[in-house]
């Protein structure tokens, strides 16, 4: 009974510390989120002035509209939108099943040269991948895969070496017991039939994450798609068509527009993101083995 | 159902370690097999290359006359339970015991009806919607024997299944194979380092040691006429005595004289001793804890000690005790015949004397380890 007060009081301590250090983080985590958000903002209202194509003084657009967005169809933007989700979606299909497999491979057989080839790739990947950008252009316009065929060419591009991002996942295919490959191979499964059957269910994080990253590389690139595509319309994609209206003849009409083209390629990434975020943080490896 | 062999089996891992050494061994159709031995022995890499999960470095392995060594475990045609269960931690029960049913396209009409089946043999119905991770270790372990059950595979294959089970589930589910093994009337192949196991579920016992073979044979063998020291220690629980000790031969009667005593090796294994040629000298004399009797303190032939430690293990005390010149032993005597002053008596520091009967001794050489009196 004694011991009562006193507990009560450091209690109340602690209770006034935390809630000032809290009053201090989120003061920091409030600042953070308006430098943040502020960009996102300002292209949002942007997007939809209707008084004024070119940049104004002001943030909050003084008339209101959709004008600028029903002007994009009058554009190119719509090809190139298309572009991109073309490249990214088969990109994003490609990327996956070769940094799966890859790093299902890695992690479970033994072959030869397997450790060599990771330290290989290891210093490979020390190397910018812009390095390979000339090369890249001559051998893709010797296949006929440059300016106005980009697209097909521009996949080759970011598929290429793709099984070097097996880091993460073979990260995880690590942690999952190789008893459950063995049982499942006695079982009457292939080695094929584990991974799809046995590992990838239980990698779900895993292959959201794989996925949502190789989107959005081609989704956001700009260095290799504005190159392989050369000023060619056609072959370009979002970020360097939207990035050719800011020339200085065309800033002036164009401006608004393309803070309206911003935000529509934020959406289906957003959307993206909202519907996949909740694998993140589910585990699934309970209960296999004795632990 | 089928027959097992393997010839001049060995592995050899990358690192060239020799795992496990010239490995020969015929397992009949429907026979139970126990590989024994203490870890990292090669058991488990035996019975893993019959599985075919670990590459044969050289030999054969034949399940119903067919060389498999080039052969997928899917397509040997066995069944494993693991250790540690590997159990398919996203499928349900049912999913986990209908896998290689559904890989097999087997009709779902009748899977049902087999997965139903087992999960009644056993007793795991009321779990069948239930992920692994809602089960308990013995119930994980059962739905791991389930999932091989339904396979009809020609052999069944189980890596120590028992070891992460507490003693008592142990002992239960040690039972349940047994009843198992009558059902299922097939070939079983059982690796474990727990020689009780060893001992009650063989029909024969293959007892490794440093990727070598020690000995084969049926329990009663093994037990009775080890081979070599080896075996002798490692079967039978305390372990055997072994003591150094002059073999002596007196008037045509073979004596032992372990720690000053002298113990007359009478009825067989004198007349053995005879028979094998075995000359006089050193030799290691191995006494099973069990085979050590109390004796009269008057007795001048048999061994005085000071109890170290008591035991009280119930039906039995393990007595440790040390001899004169601080060798330990182990006896073991039933309490049921013991008055309850002997009882009070037998504690730490207190001077008794054991002997032993000559027809439970045995003779190894010093040397070679070899048992003189049985083996070639």
């Amino acid at each position: 009974m004694s011991s009562g007060p006193t507990l009560e009081k450091r209690h109340m301590g602690m209770t006034a510390a935390n809630r000032l250090s809290n009053t201090v983080i989120y003061i920091i985590l409030i600042v953070m989120s308006i430098i943040w958000l502020a960009p996102f903002v300002f292209i949002v209202m942007q997007s939809f002035r209707v008084e004024s194509t070119w940049m104004t003084g002001y943030v909050m657009p003084q008339k209101w509209g959709f004008d600028n967005y029903i002007a994009l169809g009058k554009t190119d933007f719509w090809h190139w939108y298309t572009n991109t989700f073309i490249i990214a979606l088969f990109t994003a299909a490609l990327q996956t099943v070769i940094v799966l497999c890859m790093s299902y491979t890695l992690s479970r057989f033994r072959f030869k040269m397997r450790q060599p080839l990771m330290k290989f790739m290891l210093i490979l990947g020390l190397f910018p991948g812009m390095l390979t950008m000339i090369i890249l252009y001559r051998v893709l316009k010797d296949l006929g895969m440059t300016q106005d065929n980009a697209v097909p060419g521009l996949i080759l591009v970011y598929i290429a070496s793709s099984g070097m991002g097996y880091y993460v996942s073979k990260g995880f295919f690590d942690t999952v017991p190789k008893a459950l490959d063995e049982a499942a191979r006695i079982d009457g499964a292939t080695r094929a039939q584990v991974l799809w059957k046995i590992i990838l269910p239980m990698a779900k994080p895993i292959v959201i994450y794989t996925i949502l990253t190789a989107f959005m590389g081609p989704w956001g690139d700009f260095v290799f798609a504005r190159y392989i595509s050369m000023n060619s319309t056609a072959g370009m994609n979002v970020a360097v068509g939207l990035q050719s209206w800011l020339t200085l003849d065309q800033i002036n009409s164009r401006y608004t527009m393309f803070c309206a083209g911003g935000v529509i390629v934020a959406i289906p990434v957003t959307i993206l993101f909202m519907c996949l975020q909740r694998y993140y943080v589910e585990g699934v490896t309970g209960g296999a083995v004795k632990g | 159902m089928a027959s097992v062999k393997l010839t001049n089996v060995v592995k050899i891992y990358d690192n060239n370690v020799t795992a496990v050494h010239d490995f020969n061994l015929d397992i009949k159709d429907k026979e139970f097999v126990v590989f024994v031995g203490p870890s990292g022995c090669g058991k488990s890499t035996t019975l893993r290359m019959i599985a075919g999960l670990e590459e044969i470095s050289g030999g054969t392995v034949e399940i119903d006359g067919e060389v498999v060594n080039d052969l997928q475990p899917k397509d040997r045609n066995i069944a494993m339970v693991f250790q540690n269960y590997a159990l398919y931690p996203h499928m349900t029960v049912y999913d986990n015991i209908a896998f290689s049913l559904r890989l097999q396209k087997m009709p779902e009409d009748e899977i049902y009806e087999k997965v139903t089946q087992a999960a009644e043999i056993l007793g795991i119905t009321e779990y069948l919607m239930r992920k692994p991770r809602a089960l308990s270790g013995g119930q994980r372990q059962r739905v791991a024997i389930g999932r091989a059950m339904v396979r009809n595979s020609k052999v069944f294959l189980m890596d120590e299944p028992l070891s992460n089970l507490d003693a008592k589930l142990r002992n239960q589910m040690r039972a349940e194979i047994i009843l198992l093994r009558q059902r299922l009337d097939t070939t079983f192949i059982y690796v474990t380092h727990d020689q009780t196991e060893a001992m009650t579920l063989g029909d024969r016992i293959v007892i490794m040691k440093d990727g070598y073979i020690m000995q084969v044979g049926t329990p009663e063998e093994v037990f009775d006429r080890p081979d070599n020291l080896f075996v002798a220690e490692f079967i039978g629980a305390p372990k055997m005595n072994i003591m150094k000790t002059k073999l002596v031969e007196e008037g045509g009667e073979f004596y032992v004289t372990p720690f000053g005593s002298k113990i007359k090796v009478d009825g067989e294994k004198g007349r053995l001793l005879k028979e094998k040629g075995v000359k006089p000298g050193e030799v290691l004399l191995g006494v099973r804890p069990e085979h050590m009797v109390l004796a009269d303190a008057a007795d001048a032939g048999a061994i005085s000690a000071k109890v170290e430690v008591n035991e009280m293990m119930g039906s039995e005390l393990h007595l440790h005790v040390f001899t004169e010149d601080g060798t330990r032993l182990i006896v073991r005597i039933p309490t049921i015949g013991l008055t309850h002053e002997q009882r009070e008596s037998l504690v730490n520091g207190h001077e008794l004397k054991v002997s032993f009967e000559g027809k439970v001794m045995h003779f190894f050489d010093p040397e070679t380890e070899k048992n003189l009196l049985y083996g070639e």
